[in-house]
């Protein structure tokens, strides 16, 4: 067709869209800010709910796209302004294009901002984030270099929170935290492990049924209440208070470690995107789609295409469909054309 | 003529007649029954202060405040002298008006409409004789007058050319008796023009009106137009008299006992009282506490502020969601030219409107304490300070590098202090707290209260009463550590700050030099746009329920970024709860008092 289409973002969205588009002769150039492909999984250890290596589903991507000829990947740039026809990098640069797929994803809510938890203050508060990276180093340890024997993993950090106004619920942090916990049991069975959650919010398949595997058989405790701060106690540990919704009692516990599950912010990015390519954002500050039902990977500026979680967080598997989809509608939009 | 042939009636007095008797009648009745149901402790204030020099201090701020408007004028000049021109003109033209009475007719009795009218009367029994010295002086305080009236005029065109960004927005009574009041004296200046081109007399003003009203119309139009013009006049000033009591005009003759009672120390409190009458109708709706409100500057709010709050509270048609939507930074106090308590009348009303004490609700405080330890010093983070953990450690290593034995307060067994629960108009339910905690503290023994929440300050205070124990604000604190040379700090080499004043401290406790002089010691401190007293409100307030976060965080953004253009790396303030609220809406570090100090300590 001679075509080509420049995808901003090279995640597993942006991977899998860019496979498709070649797959139906439409030439691409991924535009990726990091040194190189995979987006934020890169750092991900497992993916719930099957407990597959995040690597495996990054190689597989990167296999499709490794050896063809219409592609272009240009690593350690940002777009700065995007039109259907032309994206113009940070650098200056004009890349002339028939259509663009902006699939720039998330940013992770920054704990600090939290600052009751102590994340940056306390050396045992770590963010999910921290905790993967942890897992894929091998292990996890104290600051003082010893096994934790007790660790609390706080949901909803960052998400459902008026107070840094974040309203929206991030989704995937709660199957995420069940997860975690069980990675953690396996690694140290003695260990601990108490879930503070607002709701468990189990909505994909296979979801509900981890949750309940965590409880039955891996005995990690599930306490309904937010963590209201942490301080530390003279033997260097955590000391958290929270209450205990279902009881309706303050609870005070010291802990070894705690994990802070930090939720999906709309990409910082996104007011750039509004501000100067006249795209649309929602009050959340997630990317409008032009309709949530009939035209979701779509934006409201023609030949401008959406695919992942720059428009809501989403999971792996949800933002990998999107990538197809957007594909597909630049490929429908380009023959229309 | 003697003066007892002499007619001081005509018919078309009978407006102004009944009009000032009805003001008189309301305003005495109003008078007698708050005084009536004032407290007793107020009554012996009274009775301390009466005979004392405050009746003549209360004498000379009458005549600066309620005539001269000095506090206006140091708003706005423009402001300041239309109030001026209308107030103490007014004034002179009655002043100057008896004394032109005198002149003419000795001390005798003559009716107030013989006052007031009198260029009509004194052509009616006969006087030709003139004097001009007395008309020169009357046209010219009525020239005076005019020119404020055109400038109300203006302001309610354009209020921008007289220095306020909005005015207030009036319901229909108080614009009835403002056309009433815009309408004496233009209709007075015709009145005694006409006067003076038939009779005679008058100055360059009415004289001269007069003059060139008689070359275009004629004498025997003149004629006809006499008569009605000084009905016209006295019907003015009927609707005037008769609408001022009901109206914001009513702050003209409240304005005076209250600036007495406030000399005799009378103040308003946590619970509503007689007194706060004399606050509340003092209010001239002027407007002025608008501008300030940053829920109008910058949510485009604009029926909460103070003057819509007051005039809703006199009406007795507030609801709570005015009386809720304050932030209660006192801003709008600091500049309010009647001085009322405008932030102690809010509060008391969310107590009239919300005091109801949950008696189960605070049992938990019963095995609460778990407190161990003693020390010189007691230090209370607050809830807040909990909630920011580095200004805890901070203060930590400032106690540990000064040596200080610390018992903490609020870690095994403190509860809150307080007041935000007051903020929020339960009383009651706030003193089990205050009593809580002050067992507390009489439990450890401590000498020195130090908190590094200045909402914990202020209720720790005003309303602790904490005998043989001195509150401080750790900024006070650290100030004094450092002049006794028990807490060394170094400076940071180029490190520049800006520091944002806290309502609570700085309005609301006058505390503005010691963080200062905290910061100088060690590093340079850059000075905000709007600082000191005129500092903004970080818009987290505990004191509004009203607003939601979204908008709380517009006002922090429009502060930091006020504060980010003095250039400084980093903002300071010294409230736990500004920090937060701060630290959402801007781009460069926002800190605590006590973490600057503690980075640098040697």
């Amino acid at each position: 067709m001679g075509y080509h289409t420049i995808v901003i973002g090279g995640g597993v969205a942006g991977m899998q869209c860019a496979s498709e588009l070649l797959r139906q002769g439409v030439a691409v150039t991924i535009l990726e800010k990091e040194s190189e492909l995979g987006g934020k999984i890169r750092n991900w250890h497992k993916l719930f709910p099957t407990f597959t290596p995040a690597e495996e589903v990054l190689a597989e991507l990167r296999s499709r796209l490794i050896s063809s000829p219409n592609l272009a990947v240009r690593t350690g740039c940002e777009a700065a302004k995007i039109a259907s026809d032309r994206v113009v990098l940070t650098s200056g640069e004009v890349l002339e294009c028939d259509s663009v797929v902006v699939a720039t994803g998330f940013t992770l809510f920054d704990a600090k901002v939290k600052e009751e938890y102590g994340y940056g203050i306390y050396d045992n508060v770590i963010t999910s984030a921290d905790l993967e990276r942890m897992f894929n180093e091998g292990a996890v340890r104290l600051k003082s270099g010893v096994t934790p024997r007790r660790i609390a993993i706080l949901h909803c950090v960052g998400s459902r929170d008026e107070k840094v106004c974040q309203r929206h619920c991030s989704k995937v942090c709660c199957v995420t935290g069940v997860k975690q916990a069980m990675e953690l049991k396996r690694m140290f069975p003695g260990a601990d492990i108490f879930n503070f959650y607002m709701d468990i919010r189990m909505f994909g398949p296979g979801y509900e049924e981890m949750y309940r595997e965590a409880q039955v058989d891996y005995n990690v405790h599930f306490v309904r209440g937010r963590i209201s701060e942490v301080s530390p106690t003279i033997d260097c540990r955590l000391q958290i208070k929270a209450e205990d919704t279902l009881t309706g009692r303050p609870l005070k516990m010291a802990v070894d470690m705690l994990v802070l599950l930090v939720g999906m912010k709309s990409n910082a990015l996104n007011e750039n995107l509004v501000a100067e390519c006249g795209l649309k954002a929602q009050p959340s500050g997630f990317m409008q789609p032009r309709d949530s039902f009939l035209h979701n990977v779509e934006s409201n500026r023609e030949g401008i295409f959406y695919a992942g979680a720059v428009t809501a967080p989403k999971n792996v598997g949800e933002s990998m469909n999107e990538g197809t989809a957007a594909a597909r509608a630049v490929v429908e939009w380009l023959a229309k054309r | 003529m003697e003066i007892s042939d002499m007619t001081f009636f005509a018919s078309f007095c009978i407006p102004f007649i009944a009009g000032a008797s009805i003001m008189f009648a309301v305003i005495a009745v109003k008078y007698i029954s708050w005084l009536r149901n004032l407290p007793r402790k107020d009554w012996r204030l009274i009775a301390k202060g009466v005979f004392s020099m405050s009746t003549l201090r209360a004498l000379w701020e009458v005549v600066r405040e309620s005539l001269l408007h000095r506090r206006i004028f140091k708003v706005d000049a423009r402001l300041g002298y239309m109030h001026m021109s209308l107030a103490f003109g007014w004034f002179l033209l009655i002043a100057v008006g008896w004394a032109e009475t005198v002149a003419y007719l000795g001390f005798q009795w003559v009716p107030l409409q013989g006052h007031v009218f009198f260029k009509y009367f004194v052509p009616l029994n006969g006087i030709t004789a003139h004097k001009p010295v007395f008309d020169f002086a009357m046209d010219f305080l009525l020239l005076f007058v005019l020119s404020g009236v055109a400038m109300a005029w203006l302001k309610r065109l354009r209020s921008r050319a007289l220095g306020m960004r909005k005015t207030t927005n009036h319901i229909l009574f108080d614009r009835v008796a403002l056309s009433a009041l815009w309408f004496v004296f233009p209709l007075r200046l015709l009145a005694e023009s006409v006067t003076a081109a038939i009779y005679g007399g008058g100055s360059f003003l009415t004289g001269g009106l007069g003059r060139l009203l008689d070359s275009v119309m004629g004498e025997g139009a003149l004629g006809y137009a006499y008569e009605p013009l000084w009905w016209m006049y006295s019907l003015a000033l009927g609707i005037f008299f008769v609408a001022m009591p009901f109206s914001r005009y009513m702050h003209i003759f409240t304005e005076i006992p209250l600036i007495f009672l406030r000399h005799y120390r009378l103040r308003p409190e946590a619970m509503e009282k007689s007194y706060d009458n004399f606050e509340v109708e003092a209010c001239s709706r002027c407007g002025i506490c608008i501008d300030p409100c940053q829920l109008q500057s910058q949510l485009g709010i604009n029926e909460v502020q103070s003057v819509y709050f007051l005039r809703d509270r006199r009406y007795n048609m507030l609801q709570q969601k005015i009386a809720n939507n304050c932030l209660m930074c006192g801003r709008c106090e600091q500049v309010c030219p009647v001085g009322i308590n405008l932030n102690t009348l809010r509060l008391n009303s969310r107590s009239s409107m919300r005091n109801i004490p949950h008696e189960g609700r605070y049992n938990y405080l019963r095995g609460v304490d778990r407190s161990l330890g003693e020390g010189r010093v007691g230090y209370f983070a607050g809830c807040m300070t909990l909630l920011t953990p580095n200004t805890m450690s901070s203060m930590k290593r400032i106690f540990e590098a000064a040596g200080e034995e610390v018992w903490w307060a609020d870690k095994e067994g403190g509860a809150c202090c307080g007041r935000p629960l007051m903020l929020s108009g339960e009383v009651d339910s706030a003193r089990k707290m205050v009593e809580y905690n002050k067992s507390l503290f009489a439990k450890h023994g401590i000498t020195t209260l130090v908190t590094s929440c200045p909402i914990c300050l202020k209720v720790f205070r005003e309303e602790y009463h904490l005998e043989g124990v001195e509150v401080l604000h750790h900024s006070e604190y650290i100030l004094r550590l450092m002049e006794q040379g028990r807490l060394n700090v170094g400076r940071e080499q180029g490190a520049t700050f800006t520091y944002h004043d806290p309502c609570e401290l700085g309005r609301g406790s006058g505390i503005y030099d010691e963080p200062r002089a905290v910061i100088e010691a060690v590093g340079e401190l850059l000075e905000p746009e709007h600082t000191r007293h005129d500092a903004l409100c970080c818009g987290s307030s505990v004191a509004n329920t009203a607003i939601s976060d979204a908008q709380q965080l517009k006002i922090a953004q429009g502060v930091a970024s006020q504060l980010e253009e003095t250039g400084a790396q980093t903002i300071v303030t010294a409230c736990p709860l500004c920090k937060k609220a701060i630290a959402r809406g801007a781009t460069r570090q926002v800190a605590d008092l006590s973490e600057i100090v503690a980075r640098c300590i040697k």
